[in-house]
């Protein structure tokens, strides 16, 4: 038990005598779960994520006998915890920790418009997952009570309706973008609100690719929702069926072999480098260097290639299985992709060391879109948006799975949270993909690719991956038959998106696409 | 003539008397008839002078030892009044329709005589022939356009913009006068004996006369730094006078520019005239920037007249820099340009202030952020602001492209004089010119689209009524008249030369612009032959054979080493631009027509449930580059900015309230005010606050100022 | 910024030469399970490993339905008798038959084509695979192709994702806010048929029910080939392929 978590134990038991109910959970003792009483929750909350400074990883919110909400949190060194609170079915109302813990705020505002849970206190509840223009009040999809296979029948559109508007200052307007909007973008709408040239409010309405996954998984086999894993987002697919194969071996006590585990890493790595790479495109094209983007897009377009010519796909679905991988590959393919992978990364390099001389492109990314370091904190940020502000939280490092403990890598880290550091912080993590990828395809281990037979037990488990753009985890509860009761996705992107506005705000317009693209946010992952 | 004058002045007087017999809900058919008579009648009194040469001379009344009181109308002062003239006609008559929705509200009356005694003022001071009647109808003036400027006085701003105006014109008169006196030279006060004694002032005395009487007429005129009253007293004013204000009264400020630095003391130094070229460019830059983001559509119009009197004065200044370094020809074409524009904004900008006017009546606001998509309700009103704007955008084929066009030209004219030092104010003052002129487009898009195009972004705009008859038929009319003054360059600077010669050493801008060589031979001599044959070919002499006149060309000669200065014509650019259309209408109706399917579908949004008008650019946000571009004039202040959060980061509001000092009063007025407070400390006892007194000090001061002046 | 300039040229031609000769570079394709002949009960056992009802028994063995199959792989990788397995791309069809010719579309798209892309709620993958096809190694400009932002100049619609709720409104005035002729491409399984979302309560299962699809690309994603090969498809410069609809397929009397 690390000793980082021992003495928060001992100061909850000190604070919270007979209170707080503590169990210590898992394993290798590295979580630990407090029960409290709603009212006590955003006190606890608050003091884990205001103090201790643990970083809040989302809310899990279950209907079994009795609403159940598990607020997951994890320090820097190897320790989960999990505050968790009951309430009778009867009753829907619990304390908002928004206020206190700002992270959660759009984990709350989801819970409420998909359970029909009310969190006392918060401002801004409704008009989020499932949107108001059509939706009626009362329909909650995620209640058992729901049938998610049926279509729903929705009250008649209210033309006039309108998101909220809260600037006010002579001449100012919301200026509409989406959700179809720019060449091939992924549907998002954005509302600015200006006076012109300024954005002075930027909020995004998200949910338009919104699928239902946590739904439409509940009672499939645990097999098939790890298809719809891969498929939460297509472009970091590999992390989040990883994230739920780590879950449910976790639950079942499954030691992954030496080998899935090494080759697991190889794969995430290069979906990663492929991410960033692909978000570097994105950063020369919204600023017009037309030469810069074509190169970034050639180097996605063969790394997609290595993929496909490995693996057989391109974005690298159907490789994971419980117990490893469905499939293995030859040492010697693996060798020639890593050399492939090295040929990119000389490339992306030599990108690099241009794109810092070419003073016009910097003169775009630099002191635009800034994110402070203690917004990120508040706002739970994750991945390289935070590490470019200088919050290095990085779950490789801080809980690391698949044997990354024994990787030798490094965790990059800016301080600026300007654009160009967040765009110096791809290159820089692309490189420790790159660099990762050549070393475990040295040594890859022997033996088996997969345990054969997975025996699914009954239970939930949490699997966490460092996705490419962030911390993502998946909260699996399987009942009988392998079937899935309660999957839960909190994606990085998420997290993410709910910061965007730090950024986007006080910047004029033509700053807003190029600090979108330095985000490099997910619209499928977010609204899953 | 005597007889045509004395009628214009019988029925002002008619026009003065006869409201406050009869009752209320007649006098508007009274202020449109009579006005409209009289304006005809001075339209014929004016053109008898202005195109036939017709003189006239009287003398009313000798004052022993003072003056002798003399009208006199020359093709100068006639130039001016037939200007005031076409602003006056159809004024008067949207003046009458305009002034139905007081009644009940402000007695009427208040506003006809003070109407009628300001329009025989407006006849009769370019006419006076001598310093006491020319200042004593100036007072008047002043005193008249207080009263209609302050005519809806249940509104405080607008007496505070009265005041305000009356205290600035107090200042401004008082300089004419002493530039009078200066001039004067202890001769007598009638302008003949003036113009004598001036020829032997010194340099000294004569950079005071030039002083003076340019900032003191540049109260009027709108010149910077004196010009700060204007907006408020614009924005004050009612719709029914604002167009004859901005039509006939700002001109004379101009007239009184022209009078005494051009007429009676002729500016020969060119000091001087770089003075004038620099104040009018930099005037109209201030002028546009601060038009460009207004939302209120009057105080963006009265904004964009300061533009205008700036681009006036700035080719007056380079007629005066010209004149004094012995370019008279080119002088010529200077003044032809400025008195062209001076005759154009008075009709557009009185055609702008009539679709206001009937936008604010009509709608119940003239804030741009709360109109749109008025051409749905108010067709015509749009139709003709849409000419008044691409007019006074100087787009041709529409009158101000023709006078702008000549502005810049003149400026480029600046190879002829010898001091590089002046060629560097010319190019400095063309360049500021030329941006003045590209955000008059942007102000303009902002005014016309924000206004009448896109989504109405409040109720009142889509509720609105259309404008009734006795608005759009004086605004048809002066939409007219942009356009002829814009196709017929060659045949309106003829008539602006007999302003010009007295003033440019008889050289004639007709002979500059609009040589009839293309008929007759008379020229071919002084021109190569294959380039006459050029442009006969291009038809230049078409105006000669179709229709009486010098062709449609407007083209300024130079040597014969380069034949060609620089050459357009207007009608041709216009013939040009229907056939095109015509040609791209053929096209359609015949190729694409044919096989098209018409879909009708509402505006693209991106996929939202509905596109509403506050999800649509308001006016505000329009010319916001415009400010952020020009922080360093603007030099917001912020009066409030505000973020009401729930917790930390959950933002209930963001307010912010921006404020401006206007970049005069910043520099100028608060300096000034801050100085003449601390000085005052000490006379506070002096002063006991009402105004009328101090009307009177100032007229004091004038009669002692008078009397020295006569008796020392 | 000379610096880019020469090393735009140091890169040289990267561009595929599709479709005037084939390309055959390694991993810009997955390939897709093609109809296999088994016995019966192998058949049976097989058909049980998909996920999405992709395949089904026939009387030779096993069809596919491609509008459905999602790459999962499980026919060839968790079994000791899998499906055969094909490379390539063309797979795109001619879903309508409302034109006789079959692939002809007309004269109105032989020229130039806008193409106005709808994610109308993917998973990211299609939609960055449509991306592809601007990088240097597909470049679509080459052919005639350009994505445009807005409907108003789009001659073809390419739709990727399952339709969800949200989307429909979206989907519906991007489809009428475009001018006629116009066509619908539909790619990736999850526009065909829903894919592994399926019907739900957001999903609806394919956007065939909700416009008039002309054009169905499968795969999941479909490679940016098999994307570009729908869109000649859809102006009548490549032919359609064979029918992929397995039973039930819309396409089942008669076209392809």
């Amino acid at each position: 038990m690390p000793a980082e978590l021992r003495e928060l134990v001992q100061e909850a038991q000190a604070r919270w005598t007979s209170r707080v109910g503590l169990s210590l959970d898992g394993a290798d003792g590295t979580a630990c779960q407090m029960e409290c009483e709603p009212s006590e929750l955003p006190e606890i909350c608050n003091w884990l994520f205001s103090d201790r400074h643990y970083s809040f990883g989302g809310l899990v919110v279950e209907q079994r006998t009795r609403w159940e909400l598990r607020y997951a949190f994890y320090g820097s060194e190897a320790s989960w915890v999990h505050v968790v609170t009951y309430l009778s079915d009867a009753g829907d109302r619990f304390p908002s920790i928004s206020g206190l813990v700002h992270a959660a705020d759009w984990h709350e505002r989801e819970a409420e418009d998909l359970f029909g849970l009310v969190f006392e206190g918060h401002p801004r509840l409704g008009d989020f997952v499932l949107h108001n223009d059509v939706w009626q009040d009362g329909v909650t999809p995620m209640r058992k009570t729901f049938d998610g296979r049926k279509p729903v029948t929705h009250r008649a559109p209210d033309l006039n309706w309108k998101p909220r508007r809260i600037v006010e200052e002579t001449g100012a307007f919301a200026m509409p973008v989406g959700p179809v909007h720019s060449t091939a973008t992924a549907p998002v709408y954005f509302q600015l609100e200006t006076v012109g040239e300024d954005v002075i409010r930027a909020q995004p309405r998200l949910f338009y690719a919104y699928r239902g996954l946590e739904k439409i998984a509940e009672g499939r086999r645990a097999d098939d929702v790890l298809l719809i894993a891969e498929r939460i987002s297509g472009t970091s697919a590999f992390a989040h069926s990883l994230a739920l194969c780590q879950g449910v071996e976790r639950l079942c006590h499954v030691e992954v072999p030496q080998r899935a585990a090494s080759l697991r890493v190889f794969l995430a790595e290069l979906e990663r480098l492929r991410h960033h790479v692909a978000a570097i495109a994105g950063v020369c094209e919204s600023t017009g260097l037309a030469v810069a983007a074509a190169h970034a897009a050639i180097l996605e377009e063969d790394l997609l290639r290595i993929s496909g010519s490995l693996t057989g796909h391109r974005y690298l679905f159907g490789l994971n299985a419980f117990g490893g991988l469905s499939t293995d590959f030859d040492d010697a393919a693996c060798g020639r992709g890593a050399a492939a992978v090295a040929q990119v990364a000389e490339k992306l390099t030599v990108l690099q060391g241009m794109l810092s001389a070419s003073s016009s492109f910097l003169d775009r990314l630099e002191e635009v879109g800034i994110v402070s370091f203690a917004n990120a904190r508040d706002f739970g940020l994750v991945g390289p948006i935070a590490r470019a502000s200088g919050l290095s939280r990085d779950l490789r490092k801080a809980q690391p799975y698949c044997g990354y403990d024994a990787i030798k890598f490094e965790v990059p880290q800016e301080s600026e949270g300007d654009g160009y550091a967040r765009l110096r912080l791809l290159f820089r993590e692309a490189e420790q993909s790159a660099r990762i990828v050549s070393a475990i395809t040295r040594d890859l281990p022997a033996g088996r690719f997969r345990i054969p037979e997975t025996d699914l037990r009954q239970g939930a488990a949490l699997g966490w991956v460092e996705a490419p753009g962030g911390a993502a985890l998946h909260w699996i509860r399987l009942g009988e038959e392998g079937r899935v009761e309660r999957y839960r996705i909190i994606t990085p992107s998420f997290a993410n998106w709910h910061g965007f506005r730090l950024a986007a705000e006080s910047f004029a317009f033509q700053d807003f696409p190029i600090i979108l693209a330095t985000f490099a946010l997910s619209v499928h992952e977010n609204d899953r | 003539m005597g007889a045509l004058l004395i009628a214009v002045l019988a029925l002002c007087g008619v026009g003065v008397i006869l409201p406050l017999t009869i009752e209320e809900r007649r006098i508007p058919e009274i202020v449109a008839w009579l006005g409209s008579i009289a304006s005809i009648v001075l339209l014929w009194f004016s053109a008898a002078a202005l195109f036939a040469g017709a003189p006239f001379h009287a003398t009313l009344w000798s004052i022993p030892s003072l003056a002798t009181l003399t009208l006199s109308l020359d093709r100068l002062s006639a130039l001016f009044l037939f200007i005031s003239g076409l602003v006056l006609l159809p004024g008067s008559i949207f003046a009458g329709g305009n002034l139905r929705r007081y009644i009940g509200r402000y007695g009427l009356s208040t506003f006809s005589v003070p109407y009628f005694a300001l329009f025989a003022t407006i006849v009769l001071i370019p006419l006076s022939a001598d310093a006491v009647s020319f200042l004593m109808l100036w007072e008047l003036m002043s005193i008249l356009i207080y009263l209609l400027v302050n005519y809806e006085d249940e509104a405080d701003e607008h007496t505070r913009s009265g005041y305000l105006m009356l205290a600035v014109g107090e200042a401004g008169t008082l300089l004419i006068a002493l530039g009078f006196i200066v001039l004067a030279n202890n001769g007598s006060l009638e302008f003949i004996a003036m113009k004598a004694s001036g020829a032997t002032l010194g340099e000294d005395a004569r950079w005071a006369v030039f002083l003076l009487a340019f900032f003191g007429f540049g109260v009027k005129a709108g010149l910077i730094p004196v010009n700060f009253w204007l907006p408020q007293a614009y924005t004050s004013a009612p719709a029914a006078f604002v167009p004859i204000f901005a039509g006939a009264t700002l001109n004379l400020g101009l007239y009184g520019i022209v009078r005494l630095n051009g007429d009676l003391l002729p500016v020969s130094l060119v000091g001087s005239g770089l003075v004038a070229l620099i104040i009018g460019s930099v005037t109209a830059l201030l002028g546009i920037l601060y038009a460009t983001t207004q939302s209120d559509l009057k105080t963006l119009l009265a904004h964009s007249s300061i533009e205008n009197a700036g681009i006036i004065t700035a080719a007056l200044g380079a007629g005066f820099v010209f004149i004094a370094s012995g370019h008279p020809p080119i002088a010529a074409i200077a003044f032809a340009a400025a008195f062209y524009h001076m005759a154009n904004h008075s009709i557009y900008k009185a055609l702008l202030f009539f679709a206001t006017g009937a936008v604010d009546s009509n709608v119940g606001t003239r804030n741009i952020d709360q109109l749109g998509a008025l051409i749905k309700v108010m067709p015509f009103t749009a139709l003709f602001f849409l000419v008044g704007a691409l007019s006074i955008a100087a787009l041709p084929p529409f009158n101000g492209f023709v006078s702008e066009w000549l502005t810049l030209q003149t400026m480029l004219q600046s190879a002829a004089l010898a001091s590089s030092g002046v060629k560097i104010v010319f190019a400095l003052c063309g360049a500021i010119l030329a941006l003045t002129a590209a955000l008059a487009v942007t102000c303009f898009v902002k005014a016309f689209a924000m206004s009448f195009l896109g989504m109405a972004r409040s109720d009142e705009a889509t509720q609105a009524r259309s404008a009734q008859k006795s608005a759009t038929a004086p605004m048809a009319f002066m939409a007219v008249l942009c356009f002829l003054l814009g196709v017929t360059p060659t045949y309106v600077i003829p008539v602006l030369d007999g302003a010009i010669a007295p003033i440019a050493e008889q050289a004639r801008a007709a002979d500059a612009l609009v040589p009839p060589f293309f008929s007759g031979n008379v020229y071919h001599r002084e021109l190569p032959p294959a380039f006459v044959a050029d442009f006969h070919a291009l038809g230049a002499e078409v105006g000669q054979t179709v229709i009486p006149g010098r062709g449609l060309v407007v083209l300024h000669r130079g040597g014969t080493a380069n034949p060609v200065v620089f050459a357009m014509s207007t009608a041709y650019m216009a013939v040009v631009l229907a056939l095109m259309l015509l040609a791209a209408y053929v096209v359609f109706r015949l190729i694409v027509a044919r096989r098209r399917v018409v879909l009708r579908r509402t505006v693209w949004d991106g996929g939202i449930r509905s596109l509403l008008p506050e999800m649509t650019y308001t006016g505000t946000g329009f010319s916001n580059p415009v400010r952020v571009i020009f922080e360093a004039v603007f030099r917001p202040t912020t009066v409030e900015d505000s973020r009401e959060t729930v917790g930390k980061h959950f933002r209930a509001a963001i307010r912010r309230t921006r404020g401006e000092n206007h970049v005069l009063d910043r520099l100028v007025l608060n300096p000034i005010a801050d100085g003449a407070l601390w000085v005052s400390n000490g006379f506070a006892r002096m002063h006991h606050g009402f105004l009328n007194a101090y009307v009177l000090y100032g007229l004091g001061a004038l009669l002692v100022a008078l009397l020295i002046a006569r008796f020392s | 910024m000379s610096q880019w300039v020469i090393r735009g040229l140091r890169t040289g031609v990267k561009s595929t030469r599709y479709p005037r000769v084939e390309e055959t570079a390694a991993g810009t394709s997955p390939g897709l399970p093609v109809s296999t002949a088994l016995s019966s009960d192998l058949a049976q056992s097989l058909v049980a490993h998909c996920p999405v009802d992709a395949l089904h028994p026939s009387i030779t063995g096993v069809d596919v339905s491609l509008r459905q199959c999602i790459h999962c792989f499980r026919c060839v990788r968790a079994t000791n008798n899998p499906m055969d397995w094909k490379g390539g791309y063309e797979w795109a069809t001619a879903a309508s038959d409302r034109n006789e010719k079959g692939t002809r579309f007309g004269p109105a798209f032989s020229r130039s084509v806008h193409i106005l892309v709808v994610d109308a709620g993917d998973c990211g993958a299609c939609l960055n695979e449509v991306k592809q096809l601007n990088n240097p190694y597909y470049n679509m400009h080459r052919l005639g192709f350009f994505l445009t932002p807005t409907p108003r100049h789009a001659d073809v619609l390419l739709v990727v994702g399952a339709l969800t709720d949200h989307m429909r409104l979206p989907l519906r005035k991007a489809y009428d806010a475009m001018p006629t002729p116009k066509r619908v491409v539909a790619a990736g399984a999850c526009a065909l048929s829903g894919g592994i979302f399926g019907q739900s309560f957001m999903c609806a299962g394919g956007v065939g029910e909700f416009l008039p699809v002309d054009v169905e690309v499968p795969g999941n994603p479909p490679p940016p080939l098999a994307i570009l090969h729908g869109l000649l498809v859809a102006v009548g410069r490549k032919p359609t392929a064979g029918s992929h609809h397995g039973p039930g397929g819309p396409a089942e009397n008669g076209s392809g």
